[in-house]
């Protein structure tokens, strides 16, 4: 009897989805989405193609640019954990799908900034190979 | 003399959720023989996670996105068992909060399933609409819907802070309303309880003699939980009062599906308690090193116990993982269930051991 109830609640109710690309998505305030470099501040440690899962960053310490490969990534943060200057943030958005491999490329402009020897200290040790 | 027949069901099959092969032999309606093959969904886990420690944490999710952040706690607990790390008490009630989330979206979701393998697609919607609560709490919690990446051998990646406990406890309390409602319907519902009430039995003495786990084995009457294990405490369970392992004598499928439902109970009071217990203090505790030695770990994760062990030789990629999973342990007793039933009730009784093929053959 209960179901009956229900299912003539859930009739006259509005519906429990969304219609997603015309209505904004609902994300979470401290969702993990994509990330973003904010170039400046980039000391070129290269934490974060280390520390990547999924080897979804190549660094180029010559060339001053880090490409990331937007398929790849799996959204689990590690990078913006490692970044001892704090140049990684997630943006509260998802990735947006595509048809091809989105590879994004960050590029430093003039040198680097020179890292502050506290931050450098609080840097998590990677592996001693 | 009636005359047998072999029924292949499998690996794609559009009852099965899953790739597993099942051989039945039928005579007419029934089942008179079965004999299960898995490994049509192997990627090599155990040998990837040869791989850097730290790394593996991750990785050790995408083993299972039902169960991934129990996985990644098995993990995690079993190299800070070789470490000789103690996280700190925060960290690990912010893990059994997340363990418990993680077991009431695992349990409405086969809830569901079960309702669709009889044709309930009703109810399968319900469910499912109301695990979306909980998608939105690890969400807020973690950032992440499936993959939460919450652990880190340790402690944890990130805090839970007073607003959200607020908003976690709101959250919760929708689910009285909603259990109350799915509690009635499972008990009562006759297109429910007539369909699965008395099929697929499993006695207490098979449960323990092919070694069944979670709650396949509870609703034979094995009262198994490696959450009231006291010689190998995990996680905060070992702070918590309002646990106790739910048992049922039965062992028919009816009987397993509610003693999933009873679990939800159990379980909301649980992250109840733990969202009372945290108190400020650190949530990791800084690491050096690495792993050297072996060590086993377990957790009970939606399905069952879930096994770790981990070898390692001070370098940073590990020697071996290996990872027993609960439905693995759940197939061997699905012989004896399924064998005398009709070819009508294999879908349920299938279903209702939970079975995760993808955790199984890693």
């Amino acid at each position: 009897m209960s179901m009956l109830t229900n299912s003539l609640k859930n009739l006259f109710s509005k519906p429990a989805t969304r219609l997603y690309p015309y209505e904004e998505a609902d994300i979470q305030r401290d969702c993990r989405g994509r990330i973003e470099y904010d170039m400046s501040k980039c000391i070129w440690c290269m934490m974060c193609s280390r520390r990547c899962p999924v080897f979804a960053i190549e660094s180029d310490k010559a060339a001053q640019t880090h490409k990331v490969f937007r398929m790849r990534c799996i959204a689990c943060g590690a990078c913006v954990e490692a970044c001892p200057t704090d140049a990684i943030s997630m943006r509260q958005h998802y990735q947006e799908p595509g048809y091809a491999p989105i590879i994004d490329s960050y590029k430093q402009e003039g040198a680097p900034p020179k890292p502050a020897k506290k931050e450098r200290a609080e840097a998590p040790a990677g592996p001693k190979a | 003399m009636a005359r047998t027949t072999v029924v292949p069901l499998g690996p794609q099959h559009p009852v099965l959720v899953e790739p597993i092969h099942l051989r039945f032999e039928v005579e007419e309606e029934v089942v008179v023989g079965l004999t299960p093959q898995i490994g049509y969904n192997h990627r090599g886990i155990e040998k990837l996670m040869e791989n850097d420690w730290k790394k593996n944490n991750f990785l050790s999710e995408r083993v299972c996105g039902i169960c991934s952040h129990q996985h990644s706690t098995a993990y995690t607990q079993a190299v800070e068992r070789v470490m000789g790390i103690e996280p700190p008490e925060r960290a690990l009630l912010i893990r059994t909060i997340l363990m418990e989330l993680q077991r009431i979206h695992s349990h409405l979701l086969i809830i569901g399933l079960e309702a669709d393998a009889i044709g309930y697609e009703n109810l399968l919607m319900q469910c499912w609409r109301d695990r979306e609560i909980v998608m939105r709490i690890v969400e807020l919690i973690s950032g992440n819907r499936v993959h939460y990446s919450m652990n880190q051998v340790g402690g944890v990646r990130r805090d839970i802070d007073d607003a959200k406990v607020k908003e976690i406890e709101s959250a919760l309390a929708k689910f009285d309303e909603r259990f109350a409602d799915l509690d009635a319907i499972m008990r009562k519902d006759p297109t429910w309880v007539k369909r699965l009430k008395g099929i697929g039995v499993l006695t207490r003495q098979q449960a323990w003699d092919l070694g069944a786990v979670g709650p396949v084995a509870r609703a034979s009457g094995v009262d198994y939980d490696v959450r009231s294990t006291r010689a190998h405490p995990f996680c905060a369970y070992h702070m918590l009062k309002s646990f106790k392992p739910v048992v049922r004598e039965d062992g028919d499928t009816w009987s397993r599906m509610m003693c999933r439902m009873e679990e939800l109970w159990v379980t909301q009071k649980m992250i109840r308690e733990c969202l009372g217990l945290l108190k400020p203090g650190p949530i990791t505790v800084e690491v050096r090193g690495h792993p050297n030695g072996q060590a086993w770990s377990r957790v009970e994760a939606s399905r069952g116990e879930l096994v770790y062990f981990v070898k390692g030789s001070g370098k940073p990629a590990l020697d071996r993982v290996k990872i027993r999973t609960p439905t693995f342990a759940n197939i061997p007793p699905l012989v004896p269930m399924l064998m005398g039933c009709q070819v009508a009730d294999i879908p349920p009784i299938v279903t209702a051991i939970d079975p995760c093929i993808c955790c199984t053959d890693r």
